[in-house]
């Protein structure tokens, strides 16, 4: 009796932790199509805001001028939507539709982009990304 | 109750050990990792989150693992091979799964006998078996389990680096995955060889783990 409770128990845990890790992808996902969508607009602050802090900053220091400016003169995809999506504890992986991929990290207020416009070039190295912390 | 905790004390001390030893071990595991976090610039994680994470599920699971299969191991070789002189080992001639007479199963069960001992077929078969049986599923379902938060953990690192994931069964011949097995098997069969060595020479008065003190180094399969 008590192991069957156990077993019970295990399995609705791997199902609500199954649940839970579809919830945060798509969650991931969304970030990153509402940060292609701002570029598609032209919108450098909104596309600014879906970015992590230290790659927001990054940029600004690497083009010397502010996020929203900078963000809209990089050859990044406009517009898009997500075909692969994976959450790994507090990283995550949105592939576009259109071939580049995004990374994003789980912080204090959400999901947020820490590398965009990445491809793989060499196999098992990391991806050379456009945009990145 | 006091009559029940003099007759259980070893396993009621050591379920208290281990409670004791995995609350230290979520604790400071805890701490660690949002040291590390801080260290990075990464937000802090809750005890509560912390004990269902990957990083704290492969700690533990990495030692339950080599723990039960150093258990496992242990039952079933001692079955076919011996120490000379040790009280780990059986005696030198009663190397196998012995006669039914020795085991006292089937016709040569006694009255007070487990019921599964006494009958025939399959049951009997199980129960013969039932600790190996047992022990070395514990074994399997806890690697098993570090095999699962270990490639979580890869994965998330990987990301973090801006490398693309991989598949559990890749994971399984990477080497992290038996980094992390082979250190901890390694420990389980030194101390286990060195118990059985030791054992031969050694003497702990009063503990049936070791040989009476005045038993010669030659006596083996007897505990004290």
């Amino acid at each position: 009796m008590g192991l069957r409770v156990a077993l019970c128990a295990c399995l609705l845990a791997l199902a609500a932790a199954g649940c839970g890790t579809a919830e945060r992808e798509d969650d991931a996902a969304a970030v990153s199509v509402r940060f292609h969508a701002a570029l598609k607009a032209g919108d450098g602050q909104a596309a600014c805001d879906q970015l992590a802090e230290e790659t927001a900053s990054k940029l600004e220091q690497q083009e010397q001028k502010p996020c929203e400016e900078a963000i809209l003169g990089l050859e990044l995809p406009k517009g898009g939507s997500v075909a692969v999506r994976r959450v790994e504890m507090r990283s995550a992986y949105a592939g576009l539709a259109e071939g580049s991929a995004d990374f994003l990290d789980e912080g204090p207020d959400g999901w947020k982009v820490s590398a965009a416009g990445c491809r793989a070039v060499t196999p098992n190295r990391p991806y050379e990304c456009e945009l990145e912390g | 109750m006091r009559r029940f905790l003099k007759h259980n004390g070893l396993s009621v001390a050591f379920l208290v050990l281990f409670l004791a030893a995995v609350g230290g071990q979520a604790i400071a595991g805890h701490a660690d990792f949002n040291e590390e976090q801080i260290r990075h610039g990464d937000p802090e994680l809750s005890l509560g989150r912390y004990v269902v994470s990957a990083d704290f599920g492969t700690a533990v699971m990495e030692n339950w693992q080599s723990e039960f299969l150093q258990f496992t191991l242990f039952i079933l070789l001692t079955v076919w091979l011996v120490q000379r002189g040790s009280p780990e080992s059986k005696e030198l001639d009663k190397a196998g799964r012995e006669s039914d007479e020795e085991q006292k199963v089937g016709p040569h069960a006694q009255r007070n006998s487990p019921v599964w001992a006494k009958v025939e077929g399959i049951g009997r078969t199980l129960y013969e078996n039932s600790l190996l049986i047992v022990m070395g599923t514990i074994w399997l379902g806890t690697w098993f389990a570090q095999s699962v938060t270990g490639w979580t953990q890869y994965n998330s690192e990987r990301l973090d680096h801006h490398m693309d994931t991989v598949g559990w069964w890749h994971y399984l011949g990477r080497p992290d995955f038996w980094e992390k097995t082979l250190q901890n098997w390694q420990s389980e069969f030194l101390a286990v060889g060195s118990m059985a060595i030791f054992a031969v020479y050694l003497r702990q008065r009063g503990s049936p783990e070791s040989k009476p003190v005045g038993a010669p180094h030659t006596a083996t399969g007897v505990e004290g």
